[in-house]
């Protein structure tokens, strides 16, 4: 693997006087995973305090090579490497135990470094990097039931792109008080004409038994293989944000659900923590749309 | 498939959960709802009815890591390191001849071995340089109000209340202020005491918030204005109304009619994502505000 050359991963740690090299670019690409707000002083690791780490962060310039998943190529690379030397390279020679010792440890190492892309992936601090990408076989679409009053159409025309927009989101539905209202990337059979999709829809709908919802669901991963039917193919996330009607004081807290936002996205882990609050107050501008009760109670 | 999901336990929990009162708003973990024998389309009563549909599985990796996010990130250092020694001592003890040949197997099994184990040392490294700073929240020092401009419409005034708690729950934000056409139509949440000192808020002085150079310059740019630290900013004592100690604001012009000016307790407290999420609802304001705002002539000035 020639790029390995080309990093030079010496067995120096790293100590103040460490001159830079060439190879180590400091300046980190987008792909590279970094913080909003820098830091290179752990605070509960002392002997570390006067270095400045990020010098260990690097980029190879490739466009669309991810360097966060090095230890991952590593890992299989070297790891073959130590398989290819136990079978080919001593074959000859009765395999001592210190060899297998050092072999199964550096085995475990491979698989650990394997591993290791995937944990980081939920460390506070790193951005995800997979780009939104259409699935194939889709169209774009916008579609809004007939039956809707003009101000719910402004709001829901408003909220579907702007969900679009600020998340990773390539397709959205919204269903409240029995209307449908979608936008984005999704399968629907050629020649349908627009006024039969909200009907479309909604089948959909019943067939995946999406009534009732109470809670939030997310489905990080995978998500194609539990809504086949309902989401457009490629989906891998999934997030189903319930619109609750607004309930009278003296039902102690009951929320009817009234509808539900529905977020399909082809990138896995694709709504952070911050994304799930945006979409939830989102969904509460819905919330008791044709409900006496509103929020000015507290005016009267 | 990926490593990682390997790793995830699958198991699917029915739990009952009797009228769930689902806050939208409190923590995010996959929760399960009882799968009701008969569920129907129609939500006349709510008693028996709940969804019946797929559950997300529980992913305790993820929420491991997420937890215990410090030791995750020196986790690989103490690996790679004591696989090292692991190695050194590995060759010091089995007896091989210092003067091994180079190409001999065991060689090239340590010399792996120390790679990976230093491409371990190496990640943990780079994982604790990308630790963001925690920066303290800074309690806003005030009083709290409600002020809403009460000659709107229902509409409108519903929009606002729903704009502060969209802003509120979401962001760190602590006070809001929306002037529209010479008018302050909302004053919401900590707002600097008065001097009159009877636990009554500042008033906005919606002229002179639009006379002042604050103002001016984000309606010429037309764009959001993001001040990460209130305390180096010197326009700071146009904005009399919001707290003192505010730490971070973001002026929002509504269209070119108004200003939203929403203050937070965090340096540098709002997100990339926050800021673009508080571009689009400026303009949502602003299209509704438009219809409902009635022009208001600005008095002339002495």
């Amino acid at each position: 693997m020639n790029s390995i050359a080309t990093i030079c991963f010496k067995p120096c740690v790293p100590s103040p006087k460490l001159c830079p090299k060439t190879s180590f670019r400091k300046f980190p690409l987008t792909t590279i995973p970094r913080s909003s707000l820098q830091d290179s002083q752990p605070p509960n690791s002392t002997q570390q305090q006067q270095l400045n780490l990020s010098v260990l962060r690097f980029t190879l310039g490739i466009p669309g090579l991810d360097e966060s998943y090095l230890p991952r190529w590593i890992g299989y690379g070297f790891g073959s490497l130590l398989l290819l030397n136990h079978f080919i390279g001593s074959d000859a020679v009765a395999v001592t135990p210190a060899q297998l010792s050092t072999e199964v440890l550096g085995l475990s190492l491979a698989s650990f470094s394997i591993v290791l892309p995937y944990l980081g992936k939920f460390l506070k601090g790193t951005q995800p990097v997979d780009e939104k990408t259409i699935p194939d076989g889709t169209e774009q679409i916008f579609v809004m039931s007939t039956e809707i009053v003009n101000g719910l159409k402004e709001d829901l025309a408003w909220a579907s792109y702007v969900l679009l927009r600020n998340t990773n989101a390539i397709a959205m539905l919204i269903f409240i008080q029995g209307q449908i209202c979608t936008r984005g990337y999704w399968n629907i059979p050629d020649d349908t004409s627009k006024e039969i999709l909200p009907g479309w829809f909604k089948k959909k709908i019943e067939k995946a038994g999406l009534y009732d919802l109470k809670d939030t669901l997310y489905f990080p991963q995978d998500a194609d293989s539990e809504f086949q039917d309902l989401v457009p193919t490629g989906t891998r996330c999934l997030l189903i944000q319930p619109v609750l009607h607004a309930s009278n004081e003296s039902d102690s807290g009951l929320q009817k659900p009234d509808g539900f936002i529905l977020l399909a996205s082809t990138t896995r882990y694709a709504f952070s923590n911050k994304d799930k609050a945006w979409i939830a107050a989102v969904a509460n501008k819905f919330r008791g749309f044709n409900s006496s009760k509103s929020r000015l109670s507290w005016l009267n | 498939m990926e490593a990682g999901t390997a790793l995830t336990l699958t198991s699917r929990f029915h739990t009952f959960f009797p009228f769930n009162t689902a806050d939208s708003n409190t923590s995010f973990q996959p929760r399960f709802t009882l799968s009701s024998p008969s569920p129907s389309p129609s939500s006349s009563s709510f008693s028996a009815f709940s969804y019946r549909g797929p559950t997300p599985k529980r992913d305790f990796l993820a929420d491991w890591v997420s937890q215990n996010d410090d030791v995750v990130r020196t986790l690989p250092i103490y690996v790679g390191s004591a696989s090292l020694f692991a190695v050194l001592l590995n060759r010091a003890l089995s007896g091989i001849a210092p003067v091994a040949d180079a190409g001999s197997s065991q060689s090239r099994a340590d010399l792996l071995t120390l790679g990976l184990a230093v491409t371990n040392i190496l990640t943990g490294l780079v994982w604790l340089s990308i630790r963001p700073k925690s920066i303290t929240v800074v309690n806003p020092r005030g009083v709290e109000c409600k002020r809403l401009c009460s000659t709107l419409p229902e509409v409108a005034l519903n929009e606002l209340l729903w704009v502060w708690e969209s802003l509120s729950d979401a962001t760190c934000c602590r006070s809001l202020v929306v002037v529209y056409e010479s008018r302050c139509v909302l004053q919401i949440g900590f707002a600097a005491e008065s001097s009159t000192g009877d636990d009554e808020a500042v008033n906005v002085d919606a002229n002179k918030l639009m006379q002042g150079s604050v103002y001016q310059g984000v309606l010429k740019s037309g764009a959001q204005s993001y001040l990460a630290n209130l305390s180096l900013y010197p326009g700071k004592s146009e904005l009399p109304f919001i707290p003192s100690n505010t730490q971070a604001v973001i002026l929002q012009p509504l269209g070119d009619k108004g200003i939203a000016i929403i203050g937070g307790d965090t340096i540098r407290g709002y997100t990339a994502s926050d800021q673009a999420w508080i571009t689009y609802i400026g303009e949502k304001l602003d299209s509704t505000l438009a219809k409902y705002v009635k022009h208001h002539p600005l008095t002339p000035q002495d």
